[in-house]
């Protein structure tokens, strides 16, 4: 195609785009929701795995162990634990420090303070903190220490107290990753079959011209560009649009996520991955806006 | 400059639109096709701006075969033939200088001699002060005189007119016909097909009557005989 009809096919979709009036902007809008519902999909699934992923590594599984154990035994059943790939830290937690902390939690609970005063002594027990590096483990490591060499040495274990919550929060985990991934694929789905009957209908109702302007001596190509460069503005319309839709919808979100999770929610991962979601909306919008023009107008030019 | 040779058309399952058709249509003539709605006359037409393939014989187009033309092939062939329809088949969304321009653009003319054949032809077909209105704003004659602007553009040497003046009233058809008229007096082969009888006799030129299929009737200076 000669470089002045290229400019031609070009101006003359920008020109069809802005005459079309409320047939663009209904486009538009429908692909923006498309693009909307499949993007708030990705990062409402992101930010439900970033919640879990928070609780989960609050759950932890402490060994308590009995008062004449001494420090360097305690060490050394750390290192030997430290080796389990199932396992991701281990802390240790001395007496002093259990007691510290709890005087820190409890400060203002003066019943708990004249207790340990009446006691006279330390009454906590040093611990190992255990982190799993994921929930189903917990329930192996537990049993793996119940069952080890050192089990003599343990006061007890605070698994089975834990145990219901932590099943309960795996069971949740992998029940919102299929959830979220069949939503997920339904959504897109049913956005491109919508985005592309929408622009198939605007085709349409331009099908008349197509016999015109093939009468007059168009070639095929010259007919198609012009809906080609629709379907591009279609899309970086759209893409702008969801965009702004995705910004205030985070922001509304992130009030709700930031009371369950306090190191980051949904905007903070909006602004900060901003550029390739800007990226992925207009590359996406342009895509879904070209493909279904193209094969729309192939359909009504029959070639 | 047109021939026909033998030329059928069956649309499926069976129905003839044309049988056995031969014609030879010479340069600068103006011929008028007359004939009853369905006789045919639609597909002779479509047949020589190559919109239907014969199903048997030839059409020849300045000694070239043009059944069986290529797709790809077919708007540069096009650019040959000038067409105007009842309808006036003009792009709602352009003006009527764009609509005009349109036949240039599509066949590569620079800008510069899109700005200076375009007033011209509007000129020509007396539309210049209604260059920057839509079709929707236009009436019926000036569409069509808009739509005769388009066709002569870029300086076909055949023109195609398929009832014209169906959709017009007396005065404006009257003015489509002058219209054609001078066309033709500047060289242009204009083929007509119509069945306004008045606007027949009035031309008084080439008469070529199809019925059923066939051409029934061919007068060098003819009147509307059915």
């Amino acid at each position: 195609m000669k470089k002045i009809k290229l400019k031609r096919t070009i101006r003359e979709g920008c020109v069809n785009f802005y005459r079309n009036g409320w047939l663009s902007v209904a486009t538009v809008i429908i692909l923006a929701t498309s693009l909307f519902i499949i993007s708030m999909t990705v990062l409402i699934g992101i930010t439900g795995k970033f919640v879990l992923k928070n609780i989960e590594e609050k759950v932890s599984v402490a060994v308590y162990f009995n008062p004449d154990v001494g420090e360097e035994e305690i060490f050394d059943i750390k290192s030997k634990l430290e080796k389990f790939t199932e396992i991701k830290s281990v802390n240790y937690i001395s007496r002093e420090q259990a007691l510290s902390e709890l005087n820190e939690l409890e400060k203002d609970n003066s019943s708990i303070r004249q207790a340990l005063e009446e006691i006279g002594e330390n009454p906590l027990l040093a611990s190992l903190v255990i982190n799993a590096s994921k929930t189903e483990y917990y329930d192996i490591i537990s049993k793996a220490i119940a069952n080890s060499n050192f089990s003599d040495r343990i006061s007890r274990i605070n698994y089975e107290q834990n145990k219901v919550i932590i099943e309960r929060l795996a069971n949740i985990i992998t029940l919102v990753e299929k959830v979220g991934l069949a939503l997920g694929v339904m959504f897109v789905f049913l956005a491109v079959l919508i985005t592309f009957n929408t622009i198939r209908i605007t085709i349409y109702s331009h099908r008349q011209e197509f016999e015109v302007m093939r009468l007059v001596g168009a070639s095929n190509i010259y007919v198609e560009m012009p809906f080609v460069v629709e379907g591009v503005l279609y899309g970086i319309s759209a893409g702008f649009i969801s965009l702004a839709m995705i910004f205030l919808t985070a922001k509304y979100i992130s009030v709700i996520t930031y009371k369950v999770i306090f190191q980051g929610g949904l905007m903070d991962y909006y602004l900060g991955h901003f550029w390739i979601i800007a990226g992925i909306l207009l590359v996406s919008g342009m895509a879904l806006g070209v493909v279904s023009s193209f094969i729309a107008i192939r359909k009504y030019l029959k070639v | 400059m047109i021939i026909f040779e033998k030329v059928s058309k069956i649309y499926p399952p069976d129905f003839t639109a044309l049988s056995d058709v031969d014609l030879i249509i010479e340069e600068g003539e103006f011929i008028s096709i007359v004939g009853q709605t369905g006789a045919g006359k639609s597909t002779l037409l479509k047949l020589i701006y190559a919109e239907e393939q014969p199903t048997s014989g030839r059409v020849y187009f300045k000694n070239r075969p043009i059944d069986g033309i290529k797709r790809r092939l077919l708007p540069y062939f096009r650019r040959n033939i000038g067409t105007v329809f009842q309808d006036f088949k003009l792009l709602p969304n352009k003006t009527v200088f764009e609509n005009v321009a349109y036949a240039l653009e599509v066949a590569g003319d620079t800008n510069e001699e899109i700005a200076s054949k375009v007033p011209k032809v509007l000129e020509i077909v007396g539309i210049s002060r209604k260059s920057n209105a839509y079709p929707v704003q236009l009436s019926g004659g000036e569409k069509q005189k808009v739509s005769l602007a388009r066709a002569l553009v870029h300086h076909p040497s055949v023109l195609i007119a398929d009832e014209p003046t169906g959709n017009l009233d007396p005065i404006s058809a009257a003015e489509i016909v002058d219209l054609l008229l001078k066309i033709n007096g500047l060289g242009t082969t204009v083929i007509l097909a119509t069945h306004n009888k008045n606007i027949v006799d009035k031309i008084n030129r080439r008469v070529i009557t199809v019925d059923c299929g066939k051409i029934v009737r061919d007068q060098k200076k003819g009147k509307y005989l059915i």
